[in-house]
């Protein structure tokens, strides 16, 4: 045991998480300071600074590419962190799909991490990183698909700034598993849930039918919107079709949209529409997990 | 159907050199650590305290020995000089009981002589040791030694005992001699038997 061990159980820091341990909440690895949630779309940077109580502030954007307004407001940005921490949620270069039959062995959706090929078989590509939600209802899976080269790319890019990258994530796929999360919530199929989930992120935008606990469709696509709702409305409008009339609709964002409710009502006309939104909802997910 | 919000799929590089956080029970080790810090911190407080004042009352204890040894000395002193006094008394009082006049002791020893008896030569010396004794030498014309019985009831009357007698008879002449001793008045009370109500 080396004396660094022994100053670590005496300050008592070797039984709090590690500042870099992903598999412990944001609260925990950062109790007591201050540090930064960005969010990366194709043309934009946002930030909001985490206090020390774990409360997101206000947003803050440029509209360049996230590169350059990394490069111009890092000095700004730097003021807001203790220790260079951050935590990016990146919204590009990835795919949401729904797949069917993935192994669901116990450990799986930990091997997916350190040996995808094992679990995903034929679906596996190389250069890529995966994360999984499976329906326990049905044998149907979310399946989210990052590229490999755009994070290493986006971890390089706050390297450079002088950051410190605690966590990296996809904002569409946190906000989907926390809709989800929020209203199927009963164990067992006796009380069935039907919506149509709207997650929008940073300018990307996905939809899940789930019809009696069968998820139906899915369909993602980012850089969809910048600050006009409408491309939003026009890349979900062909679902009315297709939605029975029981669905309602589950509608979460990482931040509020004015007027998307309005829009979706004219587009869902009829149908009840849920707002899981609130101000800083992804960043309080992030603390909070 | 539940679907839990567990944790934030991380797409982090691997990190290397990271070891989960220690178990909360052993908490209890730094913890008691610092608990027996504290404890010995207190208990070696209250030992410096009890020390302290056993010094001060050991020092207090010293200080009243020593009153009372200066207190003791003082008494011996005063003792010493009382038993100085005392001693000086008792030689003034041996001296006043030496003092008596002989004139009295040689009245009755001549009283006492009968009419065939006569005194050839008296002595009477203050012994230089203790004047209060008297040797006595007499030596009396008489051809007997009633004469010399007479004369010591006599001498026996003025509260003087003797001591040490020799005597010697021959041709008509007795020698006698020996050492007189007044008894005080406080033997001659004692030896006295007490007088019927």
């Amino acid at each position: 045991m080396k004396s660094a061990d022994l100053k670590s159980i005496l300050d008592f820091s070797a039984f709090r998480s590690e500042p870099d341990d992903p598999s412990a909440a944001w609260k925990k690895r950062f109790p007591s300071e201050k540090t930064v949630f960005f969010g990366i779309g194709r043309a934009k940077l946002t930030w909001r600074e985490i206090s020390r109580s774990g409360n997101p502030s206000e947003q803050e954007s440029v509209r360049v590419d996230p590169k350059e307004g990394l490069a111009q407001a890092s000095d700004h940005i730097k003021t807001l962190t203790e220790q260079g921490w951050c935590a990016v949620s990146l919204n590009t270069r990835y795919v949401i799909s729904l797949e069917t039959n993935l192994s669901r062995r116990p450990g799986s959706e930990e091997m997916l991490k350190s040996n995808p090929r094992a679990v995903l078989g034929g679906k596996f590509e190389r250069g890529k990183r995966y994360a999984v939600t499976h329906n326990p209802e049905t044998n149907s899976s979310i399946l989210l698909t990052f590229d490999e080269d755009q994070t290493r790319k986006t971890e390089a890019i706050f390297s450079e700034a002088g950051f410190r990258v605690g966590r990296l994530c996809c904002g569409a796929y946190v906000l989907l598993r926390h809709a989800l999360a929020e209203t199927n919530k009963t164990k067992g199929s006796e009380q069935p849930v039907s919506s149509f989930y709207i997650i929008c992120c940073e300018g990307a935008v996905c939809a899940l039918v789930q019809d009696q606990d069968r998820w139906l469709e899915l369909r993602s696509r980012t850089d969809v919107y910048e600050d006009d709702v409408g491309p939003i409305s026009d890349l979900l409008a062909p679902f009315q079709s297709r939605l029975s009339p029981a669905i309602q609709i589950t509608l979460a964002c990482d931040e509020p949209l004015p007027g998307l409710s309005e829009r979706l009502a004219e587009v869902f006309p009829g149908r009840e529409i849920s707002d899981l939104t609130v101000p800083g909802l992804l960043a309080s997910l992030m603390v909070k997990n | 159907m539940q679907i839990t919000d567990r944790h934030i799929d991380d797409f982090k590089s691997d990190r290397k050199g990271i070891t989960p956080p220690l178990p909360m029970v052993l908490r209890l080790v730094p913890i008691l650590f610092y608990g027996s810090i504290a404890i010995a911190v207190i208990l070696s407080s209250l030992f410096f305290l009890q020390f302290r004042l056993a010094i001060q009352k050991r020092d207090g204890h010293k200080a009243q020995a020593s009153a009372l040894n200066a207190e003791r000395d003082e008494s011996k002193t005063q003792r010493t000089a009382l038993e100085a006094q005392i001693k000086r008394a008792t030689d003034i009082q041996n001296w006043v009981e030496s003092s008596r006049p002989l004139q009295p002791l040689v009245v009755e020893i001549a009283r006492s002589m009968a009419q065939k008896s006569s005194i050839a030569d008296l002595q009477l010396e203050r012994m230089p040791d203790d004047p209060s004794q008297i040797r006595l030498g007499i030596k009396i014309g008489t051809d007997s030694t009633k004469q010399l019985d007479l004369t010591m009831e006599k001498i026996a009357l003025l509260d003087y005992r003797a001591f040490s007698p020799t005597r010697e008879f021959g041709r008509g002449e007795l020698d006698y001699k020996a050492i007189l001793v007044r008894r005080s008045s406080k033997q001659a009370a004692e030896e006295q038997p007490p007088t019927a109500p």
